[in-house]
């Protein structure tokens, strides 16, 4: 993004290899717009809330990059990205593992907090957001599942992910008091106690 | 060595350490700048073991953290290195991508190569940074995750003269204090216990002293603990303390006579190549363990082998040994480009079927 326009951008859905294709995918986004590393003023990262994993590779890789290049790196939620142009209120929504849908609520107010709607049974997180909002505050994603239930009370940003993270970062990147990206888990690690109990002691 | 001196940054996050070291070699010895380690046993402690996700999610918001902290102690910027090297396997696989992706942009951001280095390869290398042995030598890594004979022949050549086909020792020594309920690690606490024990109170096995090769076990040995425990607790409702120092002191005695026993057998296999200054190494937090490193200690001397053990801050995760091993690298004239990948697994020693299967859980290489 260079002076408020998206200039070039790209997206691959890739289901593994993402660590591996990240910077290389980078370089070439820049080599397209004849730029270079020095040119840029700020990252702007994705957060999630999504795949763990996937989140990290990103963070890790753009505040490595902040550091070397010695410029700001923006970590900017999903669920903005995706309310950024919407008319409010609206829920913004993303997809999590096992059927469930992260969420925020965006009034004129502002954000309410990120949640986590789990599936019940066959019921899945998304036709549950979808069954409680309604048509003034209606479900919005990149990336609803297609299946008709979800799909018919769900609409789309008008622009990608990735451009509306660019958007979001513009807008803080001078900010004195920016936090360095950290990933927005949302869900707990998943680890329970262990279960072993240790022997009575007899003195 | 007439070398160009060279300064490099080292990052490892393979386990529940995060680590970032700066290391410098011009002639003579390699000097450790600085060495940041940051440990995670506080977010660990309820689980009674390393949790893949906390461990991951504590290195990608610390890493940059410890890199400006390496810097910093060392009185130097990113313009001053001459590379970056990173732990790019094997270990558990969220905490090794993190520092990856995170090598991967400062190598890229201040314009400067990337290495990509064996987290093993890194202990096995250490004795050449602590005590500047000559190859070939003759390495015992014994930690939580690992436990295997190398000789040590160059930077990138090593032969497994074996290792264990199941847990590490330092897993089993987590596993018996968790069994006996003393504190994690278990290293430390098994070793206090066992220093007030009767080593011969309890019979314990010497798991695969019959096989004349240098493989290892010792998951049988965690079970016998449990056995034994049980039975005392069977016959008299808990144990009592000096129980609980027995079972520790027979414990650790049958894990020192193992390694020594099967040390015996990888030095014979070692001598009979004649190296020019034949040395034993050890490395790993096991290592620590003063019955074991004696039981060591007697072994070399036996065969009239020099012992080395680097001290432990280098013989448990850092990233000095990372950085180091890198500047090893860099010297062959290596360099990573930006599709390296982080690997679970990473054996030093391909040439060998691994000892453990791909799939199962345990020792990772």
């Amino acid at each position: 993004m260079q002076d408020g326009d998206i200039v070039h951008e790209m997206s691959e859905p890739m289901a593994r290899g993402q660590a591996e294709r990240l910077v290389p995918a980078l370089e070439e986004v820049l080599a397209h717009t004849g730029q270079s590393w020095g040119d840029l003023d700020a990252i702007g990262v994705g957060v999630g809330p999504g795949n763990f994993t996937g989140i990290r590779i990103s963070v890790s890789a753009a505040r490595g990059l902040a550091l070397g290049l010695d410029i700001p790196a923006v970590g900017v939620s999903t669920l903005e990205a995706v309310a950024l142009t919407a008319p409010r209120p609206v829920t913004a929504a993303a997809s999590a593992s096992r059927g469930g849908a992260f969420y925020q609520v965006f009034t004129a107010d502002g954000a309410g907090p990120p949640g986590l709607e789990h599936a019940e049974g066959d019921v899945t997180g998304w036709q549950i957001l979808a069954a409680r909002s309604d048509r003034d505050s209606p479900v919005m994603a990149f990336d609803a599942p297609s299946d008709t239930s979800t799909e018919t009370l769900t609409t789309q940003p008008d622009h990608s992910l990735v451009a509306g993270i660019a958007r979001i970062a513009a807008t803080r990147h001078t900010d004195p008091a920016l936090p360095r990206p950290a990933p927005l888990y949302i869900r707990p690690a998943d680890a329970a106690p262990s279960r072993d109990l240790p022997p009575v002691l007899l003195d | 060595m007439a070398d160009t001196p060279l300064t490099l940054l080292g990052l490892e996050s393979s386990c529940d350490d995060t680590a970032a070291a700066v290391v410098r070699q011009g002639d003579g010895p390699a000097d450790i700048l600085s060495s940041v380690v940051h440990g995670q046993a506080d977010f660990h402690a309820a689980f009674g073991g390393v949790v893949p996700e906390i461990a991951a999610r504590a290195h990608a918001e610390k890493l940059d953290l410890c890199v400006i902290e390496a810097l910093d102690k060392a009185g130097l910027t990113l313009r001053d290195l001459d590379g970056i090297a990173v732990t790019a396997g094997p270990g558990l696989i969220g905490g090794v991508m993190a520092g990856v992706m995170m090598a991967k942009g400062l190598a890229l951001g201040a314009g400067l190569p990337l290495i990509g280095v064996n987290h093993l390869a890194g202990h096995a290398l250490t004795p050449r940074l602590t005590d500047g042995l000559v190859f070939p030598y003759l390495m015992l890594l014994v930690s939580g995750g690992h436990c295997q004979f190398l000789v040590v022949r160059g930077p990138e050549d090593f032969s497994r003269l074996g290792g264990t086909i199941d847990d590490a020792p330092g897993e089993a020594f987590d596993k018996s204090a968790r069994l006996l309920g003393l504190p994690q690690p278990g290293g430390p606490s098994v070793e206090a216990e066992a220093a007030l024990g009767d080593p011969a109170h309890f019979a314990f096995p010497r798991p695969l002293l019959d096989r004349p090769d240098c493989n290892l076990s010792f998951s049988g040995l965690k079970t016998a603990l449990l056995r034994a425990r049980d039975q005392i607790v069977a016959e008299k409702g808990g144990l009592t303390r000096a129980d609980r120092a027995d079972l520790c002191a027979g414990f650790q005695q049958a894990v020192a006579d193992v390694l020594a026993e099967k040390t015996r057998r990888a030095l014979r296999i070692y001598m009979a190549e004649a190296p020019s200054v034949p040395a034993l190494a050890v490395a790993g937090g096991v290592a620590a363990n003063r019955a074991i490193r004696q039981a060591l200690e007697e072994v070399a001397d036996q065969a009239g082998v020099r012992f080395t053990a680097p001290p432990l801050r280098l013989c448990t995760d850092n990233a000095a040994m990372i950085a180091y091993a890198g500047l090893e690298r860099f010297r062959l004239g290596r360099r990573d480009g930006m599709d390296l990948s982080a690997r679970p697994r990473w054996p030093l020693d391909c040439s060998v079927p691994g000892l453990v299967g791909g799939g199962r859980k345990g020792a990772k290489a």
